[in-house]
Formats: structure tokens, C-alpha cells, sequence
């Protein structure tokens, strides 16, 4: 008997995952609740726990390759021996294929064929009939599902070949009523150009022409950076404007350091207030109208070194200050160990920005993200003590007055520190 | 038997054979195709049953039916056009030799497959019963048809239920290629019908009189609401199965001796004879068409050039319906497609049941 | 209007056409004293008599038959194959009788013949009891199927193919006979070949049959709150198939989704996939799929016979893979 080992469903919108390493060799043993593997999603690198006690037995998914939520990408043997049997095909189990290599496009170069590494490429064995492969595919008995999945039937009809591109009869009349060349559309998860990715293509802005430049090479972004740089892509729509104001942080920091919390800390207490004053700021523009919030929480930027990421202190406004010192060390663990989840980044209503801690930085604006109202931007502290404080809102839910109100209201606090040092905010 | 009864089964006989002779030319010749299966040595049991029957009764036959067809009134120029495939043909050219209806002259048509014509007589036979109408059903099928399970099936039903079914067993002794003693356990056909307490016998199927006789008599009692009849007539064929057969199988005596016009032919059919020695065959014989035309002569029903006189008109009318059939135009595709849907009152799918 | 079961449904259809006409008749094996296995004739030998409601031997070829040579003389008969797995036996008198007899004819001889059959794999009947032939008999120039997957369309269903002069076979399923589901005996129903919509969705169009019917719907529910969007199409008769409302669905939908209890290889799902293909390729946005029964005679073990067709949970994840793949 073989148990599956699936790609774990890490998110709610967590579609696909990559697989970055496999933990274990086929045949070792694996004690249920091990992590035999690690996938990379959206934001982070998580772990593939075990959920039976066993051998490892393949096949394999091939490592570095997206591959869809619930697929099988190996298994769990009773028995070393069973371990034995059919582990070599790794690619059978790896449902997708990478995206094509780009061309290595250097001017007036020969574009390399569009191939995709050979272990990657082949027809692959269906996710839901993947059958313990002690049989031969020709005689693996048939599932009421379909026999391969659109992604291995399209491979099986479609080998690679020099400009062979995969893509559904509607994309391709999509884009040849769109005017679009195929060539410079992404395809989707399972390598295949589908409606969706044509649509999005003839959406987007279109890619710079890098032809005439340097030579390049392409390199796949990691998974946190191209979400990122879809979530900030996706806030083009917003109509934003900023407004700044120029504050003394000085008495805010020794209050702070006094109190035991960092800056940051403070500051994000400071604004969760500031928020829970004026209900707008706690809004959100839908399709279906405002999303009015019960509770202030406040996504921070965090720098980790490759991209950026946003922990939320939930309830930041009316939580002890302890417990939300406590979170944030949890938070800040999970981000230097690359083990957050979504529900530890996604979901705030506010948004702060500290770059303070570059003195080069006078001044700078930061980009609201979808779902929230506002994102306020720190600077550092200028030579008069007083740091540039730039608010950016959605003109959708903010006008300008509310925002100048905010800045207001935010200066006084950073003024009467009382509420840090006393009542339910005191350590 | 009067005279002109006399006169019009002979004038059915010597049609008969000179039909499917000129069939058998047109054949040779590439005018017909497909499947050919003709009738000459057998004429005795359809003119013999078929004289018998009223217009009001049912016939079902098989794929050796264009004489049934044809002394059954369909005019040979509507047979001979479908055996061209014409669309002048009594089927419109869509069923060809072997599948020849008319349904204004109750001809339930010709089937192809061996024991096919008895659950269509059953059900034929059903509704004539369901209807309490005074009209037979004619059941025809060869001795080939016999081991077949619909015989045995239907049989059961119409005895069982009384249904006004006369089964015409035209006995040729051979199921294409196989002699009966090689196809059948028990070679009398007739016994078969004990089985299942239809009143069965045999009869001399070369010898139109008599054919004619039992039939009568068999069909008087159906129409009485006897329940089924079955009648045995032992026949047949001068030629293969079909044309592609060249009947090669069969001992040149045997042959012979059924061609050969003998006056003492009867001797063949004694009581119980399972099946006629090699000798017997050898000593009798008898064409049907031959003996009869000499009883007609011999009884001073009609003299040599009467007889004369007919087989020319025949040919008359054999030319005829051969020259008809060339000159018919065929059927193209929209004909077929009219035929496949004549019948289709709900055909279209936005039509509701009214 | 009124709740009933399947099988009175069909009882009721019966009896009206019977009243109506006396040119109809029914016959098979228990249909008048016992009242039919499924109970569909209950009641009619008693109404109508012996010679109208016909007890017969066990001999499908002769009795299916005898409704052939019956209706060429101009009767209703509808005949009852007390399942579809003994019509093999019948498989001459429905190919080679009842559907080419009025082709062969040159349309001389109508065949107002319905057939009833009860199919598909029930409880546990074993393999030669657990069968779907709809393929076999869709590929029969001359017949015309139905497969009514609710009591409203078993009734007008049936009645509609009593009333025309076409053989038409009536294929029901064993575990439908006990569904129950409102009947308006009253109004007209839609054409009997028309395909019905049953679920308006943006995503997939799910074709389903007979039983499959009521799991595509159970299924279109569970894929909704995930927000997966299904159109499920009854087809409603699988000869003729209302292509065009299929097409016009496939073409909202760009993915198509076939599901059918008969085996996958060559059975009636395969006729969906290549039509809809030639006719929407350029609108597909996936492959089509099919989720179909397994190649393998139908096992006697419950559990092994359950994973040999269709549940509810396959057309679920076949679903979300056609999703999963943009």
C-alpha cells in the first residue's frame, strides 16, 4: 500500500505551489507529521508535512516545478520494498510543465528553440487517476475521471517543437482578434495559454522592448516577488492622492524606548488610534459598495532582504500593547525563518512604511495596496528633528480634508504621548 | 378446380420462371447487384399458398420473395426496378432484392435475416387477432430457418395465444451449402410444430394441386379461429443459394432428377419417408412447372397453343419490366433521406406531442 | 401538478395513453398480472384486459418482434424489456426490424414502437445485470432514444414517443424509479428530443444524463461555493441530441464537461466530445472532458462497483482541475 503525499493547500487562494526540495530520498523514513518536503508559495517557503508513518516512495515531483493544490507529487510506502517499485519516472507525477525558457535574447541573436527542460516536458501522469504506478500506464485501470489531465492529453498532442506554443482554440482566436502575438503571453500554471492569460496579456501594460539594449538573461522571479509585483500591479485602478505633513519623532522614539517598544511599534499604535477616530479610514471601496471594518488592523512593510512583506498586528487599536509586542516578535520570527502564513500577511485595513532608518531619505510616498484605504509613508528624521509624514489615500473613501483632519490628529498624538505611558496602553 | 383458376396458376408458374430468369440475365450482365437469390423449382409452393390466400391476408417472406412478391399482384415491373435499385421499385430502390414491401397489398416484405418472418407474422398475426378480423397471416421461411430461436419463440406465442398465423415451410433441403440431414436433428419439418399443438403436415411442394389444396385448407381453419396452421412442402431449388453460388455441392442426380420432368414423382413423397433415397431421387423428379403445364394439358384445361400463347404474353411482360427497370432513373440521396423520414411526424425537436 | 415517483409517472403516462387510444398495447415479460418488476404497468391488465396488456414468455427476440410486425399493422405496442440487459437478446428485432423496416420500405410501413428498458447499474446486480448499451443503440440509424432523468419528463417523455410513428426506445434508470419530483400532467412538455438547461453557470458546462443528471446537480452545488460555475445541460435524448442548445452553452462557457455512466471507451459521452468539438472548437478554452464509467464489466462488490462509475465527487475534482489549469 502506498499513500499520497499531495501538494498541501497552504491558502484559500493558493492555486499551485512550487516545489523547492525534497527533505527526504525515495526509501528513507518518514514519521508522520515530518516535513518530507518544501513548497514556495506566494510568500514563503512552507513545509510538506507527512500524515502517515512510512517509506518515501516515488515517483517524484520534479523539484522547481508549479504544480496545482491537491496533486499527488509522491507517496508514503508501508514498506521499504515497496518503495522499489517504477521510482524512476519523476517526471509522471509533475503535472505541469515550467514555462517555456525564455530566449536568451541578445541582438540580432537566434532565439534558442522554445523547449522546456526535457524532464519537465514529457506527458505526465493525471492528478486524480495517479494510481500507485505498479502497473503499466497502457493497463492502469481507468478512473471514472478523465484518463490524463488537459494539460497531459495537450503535451501528448502537441511534442514540442521549434515555435510550438500550447494554447486553447479560444486563446488563440482571442488573441488573433485582439492583435496579439501568442509569443509574449504567459501561459498558465499548466504551461498552456489559456483564455484567461491572453485577456490578462491584452490588459497589461505591455513589456518593455528589451531588444535594443544590453544582452539579458530572463530569470524566473521568486514566488514572494512576483506576488508583490502582482499585488502592486493590481492597485493601478486606485485613484490616490498624498498629503504631507512634517512631524518631530524624537519625543515619540525616548517615549518609546522608554516604554520598551520599537519606533515602529509605536508608530503603528499611534496610527491604529488615529484610524479608530474616524471610521473612513476603516473602509474599504468594493464593487459592491464600502466595506465598513469593526477592527483596526494594521499591515507593517517589512524589508527581507529579497522583496518585501506585510505582517498584521490585528486589532492594533484596542489590544494591550504587550500582546501586540508579542505578535510582532512571532510575526518577525515567522519572516526570518520564511515561515509565514497568509493569514499572518494578508487582510489589513491600515498600511505604515518606515524607512526612517535611512537618515538619505527625506521624503518618499508609498502606494496603497488593494483592500486598504491608506498607507502612511515615514521618512527619516531631518536635521530640525521633524520627519516627513506622507499619507496616500484612496479618493474613493478619503477626500482631502479627512486626510488633513488624520495628519492632524496623528501630530497632536506624537505631541501628548499620554497614550502610550498610561491606561489600557501601558505596559 | 375450375379452368380459369387453373389457367391463372399456370400463367403465375411460367411467369415466375421466366421473371427470375430474365432476373438472372440482368444479373450476368451487371444490371443487378448486391445479393441475388432466385426461385426457379420452387413455384409450386408460392403460386400453390399464395392462390390460396384472400387479399385481406398478410404476407411475410424471406429474402428468396420476388415471386411471392409477385404472384401476390405486385406488377413485375415495380419488382424487377427494385432488383435494379430503381426508384421506380416497389421499395423505391432503399430495399433491393431481398427487402421487397407493399403495404397496399399487404406484403409485410422480405427479410433478410433467416427467422426473421416469424415474430413479424406474430405481431402481425397480434393485431389482426386484437382487431377479431377474419384475415390470416402467410409465414414463409425456408428449412434454415427452423434451428433458428425465433422459430421456436414464436411458434409458442401464437399457438399460445391462438393467433390466426399460417407458417409456409418451403423446404429446398438446404440451408445454403448444408443438407438438412447435416443442419437438423429431426429432418421432418412438420413433426416440429407438435411440439407446440399446431396442427402441421407435409405435402408434395412440387405439386401445385396439392399445395394449393392444403393450403386452402389450412387457411379455412386459421380464418376459423383455429389458432395457427403449419404446412411442410417439400421443394426445390434448380440453382446456388444465390447467384454467386453455383450450387456445386449437390450430387448432379439429385438435381437431375428433380429437373426431370417424371410422371411418378408422387412415389417420392410416400408417408413417413424421412427424405428421398439417392435412388428415389434417382427414379423420380419432378420440375413443378413442367408437371403442372402437362396436368393443365393433359386435363383438356388448355391445349399446347393456349400454353404457347401464354408464354409469349409472359415474355411480353418479362421484357417489359426488364426495360422498364433499365430506363428508371435512381434514387439519389435526397430520396433516402425522404424515405428515412416520412414517418417521422415528431422529428423535428421543437415539435411537441399534440 | 402533484409529487410522485418515477415509475408512476410513468404508470400514469400509461394509462392516459391507453385510455386515449386503443391502438396501444403493452407487452413483456410480467407486465400484466404481476404489474410489471417496476411497477410501471400495475393496474392496466386489470383496466384493459389480456389481449391490450400482454404477459409474455421469456423471448425477447419474438415478443419485441411481435411489437414490430404489430405496429407495422398500424397498433401502439409499447414493449417492456424488463431490463435493458435481456435486450441483447432483442437486438434483432430493435436493429435490424424495427429500425430499418420503414427505410427498407421506402417509408410505406410506419413504426409506432415504443420500447421501455430499465438500465444502468443499481445495487449490487452483478455485471450482466449492471449494464448501459445506450451507446450501442445510438449507433442505429432509425432509433430514436430517450432518457428522461426526472418523473415530469418520464411522463410526457413517454407519452410523446407512444404517440409517434417513429421506434423510439424509452432507456430508464433502475435507481430512478423511487426519485420523486412534481408532475404537471396538465401542460405540455418541451419537444421530446429538446435539451433542458437545468443550472445556468459562467464557467462549465456540464453535460449530464439520466442519472448523472441529479450528481452533476448535487456537484454543481458543491463547485458554487467554491465559485466554480456550472451550466448543467440535460440532454434529455440521446438520439437525436439538440446539439444546438449544447453548443450554445459550450459557447458561453468555453469548457465543457461530459458526464455519462456507460463506459468511457466509444460510449455516449465520446459522441458529445467530437460533435461539440467540430462545432466549438474555436470557443474552447479546455479540452473536453468526459467522466465516465470505467472500461470494466461492472464488479459485484459493493464498494468496487461504486468506484466503477461516476460519483458526485469525480465530477467535482474533474471541475476544479478544468479550473485549476488558468
Amino acid at each position: 500500500m502506498k499513500a499520497e503525499i499531495t501538494m498541501p493547500v497552504l491558502s484559500d487562494t493558493m492555486q499551485t505551489g512550487r516545489l523547492t526540495r525534497w527533505n527526504k530520498a525515495v526509501g528513507e523514513v518518514i514519521k508522520k507529521g515530518e516535513a518530507v518536503a518544501e513548497v514556495e508559495t506566494d510568500k514563503a517557503i512552507l513545509d510538506v508535512e507527512a500524515f502517515a508513518d512510512g517509506f518515501l516512495a516515488g515517483p517524484l515531483a520534479a523539484v522547481d516545478t508549479d504544480i496545482p493544490v491537491r496533486q499527488v507529487i509522491g507517496y508514503i510506502a508501508d514498506t521499504p520494498e515497496a518503495t522499489k517499485t517504477d521510482s524512476g519516472g519523476a517526471a509522471r507525477v509533475a503535472a505541469t510543465t515550467a514555462p517555456p525558457a525564455p530566449p536568451s535574447a541578445a541582438p540580432g541573436a537566434v532565439p534558442e528553440k522554445k523547449t522546456a527542460p526535457p524532464d519537465t516536458q514529457q506527458p505526465t501522469a493525471p492528478a486524480a487517476a495517479a494510481t500507485p504506478p505498479d502497473t503499466a500506464p497502457s493497463e492502469k485501470p481507468a478512473s471514472p475521471l478523465p484518463p490524463h489531465t488537459p494539460t497531459a492529453a495537450a503535451a501528448a498532442l502537441q511534442p514540442p517543437h521549434a515555435g510550438g506554443l500550447q494554447a486553447s482554440p479560444y486563446a488563440r482566436a482571442l488573441a488573433r482578434d485582439l492583435e496579439l502575438d501568442l509569443s509574449q503571453v504567459k501561459p498558465g500554471p499548466d504551461g498552456i495559454i489559456h483564455a484567461a492569460q491572453v485577456l490578462a496579456s491584452a490588459l497589461a501594460p505591455e513589456d518593455a522592448d528589451l531588444r535594443r539594449g544590453p544582452p539579458y538573461t530572463i530569470e524566473r522571479p521568486s514566488m514572494l516577488r512576483a506576488a508583490v509585483a502582482r499585488n502592486m500591479s493590481a492597485t493601478l485602478d486606485t485613484p490616490t492622492f498624498l498629503i504631507s505633513s512634517r512631524f518631530a519623532t524624537a519625543p515619540l522614539h525616548a517615549a518609546a524606548k522608554q516604554a520598551g517598544l520599537s519606533l515602529t511599534l509605536a508608530l503603528t499604535r499611534a496610527c491604529a488610534l488615529t484610524v479608530a477616530e474616524d471610521p473612513w479610514f476603516n473602509q474599504v471601496w468594493t464593487r459592491q459598495g464600502l466595506a465598513k471594518r469593526s477592527r483596526v488592523d494594521v499591515g507593517i512593510a517589512v524589508d527581507t532582504g529579497d522583496g518585501l512583506i506585510t505582517p498584521v498586528l490585528r486589532d492594533a487599536a484596542s489590544r494591550p500593547l504587550k500582546e501586540l509586542v508579542e505578535d510582532w516578535r512571532i510575526l518577525l520570527g515567522k519572516v526570518k525563518k520564511g515561515r509565514i502564513y497568509p493569514e499572518d500577511y494578508q487582510g489589513a485595513s491600515f498600511y505604515l512604511s518606515n524607512l526612517g532608518v535611512f537618515p538619505e531619505v527625506e521624503r518618499f510616498n508609498a502606494i496603497v495596496p488593494v483592500g486598504a484605504s491608506a498607507i502612511l509613508a515615514v521618512a527619516a528624521a531631518g536635521s530640525d528633528g521633524r520627519a516627513d509624514f506622507t499619507l496616500s489615500c484612496d479618493h474613493r473613501v478619503i477626500f482631502g480634508a479627512d486626510a488633513a483632519r488624520f495628519l492632524q490628529r496623528l501630530g497632536k498624538r506624537l505631541e501628548d504621548l499620554s497614550w502610550l505611558a498610561t491606561g489600557e496602553g501601558g505596559l | 378446380m375450375d379452368k380459369a383458376q387453373m389457367a391463372a396458376m399456370l400463367r403465375d408458374m411460367l411467369r415466375a420462371r421466366a421473371f427470375e430468369e430474365a432476373a438472372a440475365q440482368a444479373y450476368a450482365q451487371g444490371h443487378i447487384a448486391g445479393f441475388l437469390h432466385l426461385y426457379p423449382g420452387e413455384e409450386a409452393v408460392a403460386v400453390g399458398v399464395l392462390h390460396a390466400a384472400e387479399p385481406g391476408d398478410y404476407v411475410v417472406s424471406t429474402y428468396r420473395e420476388h415471386v411471392h412478391a409477385l404472384v401476390r399482384g405486385i406488377p413485375a415491373r415495380q419488382i424487377m426496378a427494385e432488383l435494379h435499385g430503381k426508384k421506380t421499385g416497389v421499395s423505391g430502390g432503399m430495399g433491393g432484392s431481398m427487402h421487397l414491401f407493399d403495404r397496399s397489398r399487404r406484403f409485410l416484405g422480405g427479410y433478410a435475416i433467416v427467422g426473421e418472418t416469424f415474430p413479424i407474422a406474430l405481431g402481425a398475426g397480434y393485431a389482426v387477432a386484437y382487431r377479431r378480423l377474419p384475415e390470416a397471416v402467410i409465414c414463409f421461411f425456408g428449412d434454415g430457418a427452423i434451428n433458428q430461436g425465433t422459430f421456436h419463440e414464436s411458434l409458442n406465442m401464437a399457438a399460445l395465444w391462438k393467433l390466426p398465423i399460417f407458417f409456409v415451410c418451403e423446404n429446398n433441403h438446404y440451408q445454403i451449402g448444408t443438407e438438412i440431414h447435416r443442419h437438423s436433428a429431426i429432418t421432418e419439418v412438420y413433426k416440429r410444430a407438435c411440439g407446440y399443438g399446431i396442427p402441421a403436415e407435409k405435402v408434395d411442394g412440387m405439386d401445385v394441386v396439392a399445395v394449393h389444396k392444403a393450403a386452402k385448407r389450412a387457411l379455412d381453419r386459421v380464418r376459423a379461429g383455429d389458432g395457427p396452421q403449419f404446412l411442410e412442402l417439400e421443394t426445390y431449388r434448380y440453382r446456388g443459394h444465390s447467384m454467386a453460388d453455383p450450387g456445386s455441392y449437390r450430387p448432379a442426380a439429385e438435381l437431375n432428377a428433380y429437373q426431370a420432368n417424371d410422371p411418378i414423382a408422387a412415389a417420392v413423397h410416400v408417408a413417413e419417408h424421412p427424405y428421398p433415397s439417392a435412388d428415389a431421387i434417382a427414379a423420380a423428379g419432378a420440375d413443378c412447372v413442367t408437371r403442372f403445364t402437362d396436368h393443365c394439358c393433359e386435363g383438356g384445361h388448355l391445349d399446347d397453343a393456349a400454353v404457347e400463347r401464354m408464354r409469349r404474353e409472359i415474355q411480353e411482360e418479362v421484357a417489359d419490366a426488364v426495360a422498364f427497370a433499365e430506363q428508371s432513373d435512381a434514387p439519389n440521396m435526397d430520396d433516402a433521406w425522404k424515405a428515412f423520414h416520412r414517418n417521422r411526424r415528431f422529428e423535428t425537436l421543437m415539435e411537441t406531442a399534440q | 401538478m402533484s409529487e410522485m415517483l418515477y415509475w408512476q409517472a410513468l404508470n400514469r403516462a400509461m394509462d392516459a395513453e391507453m385510455a386515449a387510444d386503443e391502438t396501444v398495447l403493452t407487452l413483456g415479460e410480467d407486465v400484466g398480472l404481476y404489474g410489471g418488476t417496476y411497477r410501471v404497468t400495475e393496474g392496466l391488465m386489470a383496466k384493459y384486459g389480456e389481449w391490450r396488456v400482454r404477459d409474455t414468455p421469456i423471448s425477447e427476440n419474438s415478443f419485441t418482434g411481435l411489437g414490430v410486425g404489430a405496429a407495422m399493422l398500424g397498433l401502439r405496442p409499447v414493449v417492456e424489456i424488463m431490463t435493458i440487459n435481456f435486450a441483447l437478446f432483442a437486438m434483432d428485432a430493435i436493429v435490424n426490424m424495427a429500425a430499418k423496416i420503414p427505410f427498407m420500405s421506402g417509408g410505406q410501413f410506419p413504426m409506432p414502437l415504443t420500447i421501455r428498458m430499465p438500465g444502468g447499474v443499481a445495487k449490487q446486480l452483478g455485471a450482466q445485470h449492471s449494464q448501459r448499451l445506450e451507446h450501442m443503440l445510438m449507433n442505429v440509424p432509425g432509433l430514436r432514444i430517450v432518457v428522461p432523468a426526472t418523473p415530469q419528463d418520464a411522463y410526457w417523455q413517454l407519452r410523446q414517443a407512444i404517440r409517434s410513428d417513429d421506434p423510439i426506445l424509452v432507456l430508464e434508470h433502475e435507481l430512478l424509479y423511487f426519485s420523486k419530483g412534481d408532475v404537471d400532467e396538465a401542460t405540455l412538455a418541451p419537444p421530446i428530443h429538446q435539451a433542458v438547461a437545468r443550472r445556468r453557470g459562467r464557467d462549465i458546462t456540464c453535460i449530464a444524463y439520466s442519472r448523472m443528471l441529479p450528481l452533476a446537480l448535487q456537484a454543481a452545488e458543491t463547485l458554487a461555493a467554491e465559485g466554480i460555475e456550472l451550466t448543467v445541460i440535460d440532454p434529455r435524448s440521446l438520439s437525436p441530441i439538440d446539439w444546438d442548445t449544447c453548443v450554445r452553452a459550450v459557447e458561453q462557457t468555453h469548457r465543457c464537461l461530459i458526464v455519462e455512466e456507460d463506459c468511457r471507451f466509444a460510449g455516449a459521452g465520446a459522441e458529445f466530445a467530437a460533435t461539440l468539438q467540430e462545432r466549438c472548437f474555436y470557443l474552447l478554452d479546455a479540452p473536453i472532458q468526459r467522466v465516465a464509467g470505467m472500461d470494466i464489466p461492472t464488479p459485484f462488490n459493493g464498494t468496487l462497483e461504486a468506484a466503477s462509475i461516476p460519483r458526485g465527487e469525480h465530477i467535482v475534482q474533474a471541475a476544479r482541475q478544468m479550473m485549476a489549469q488558468q
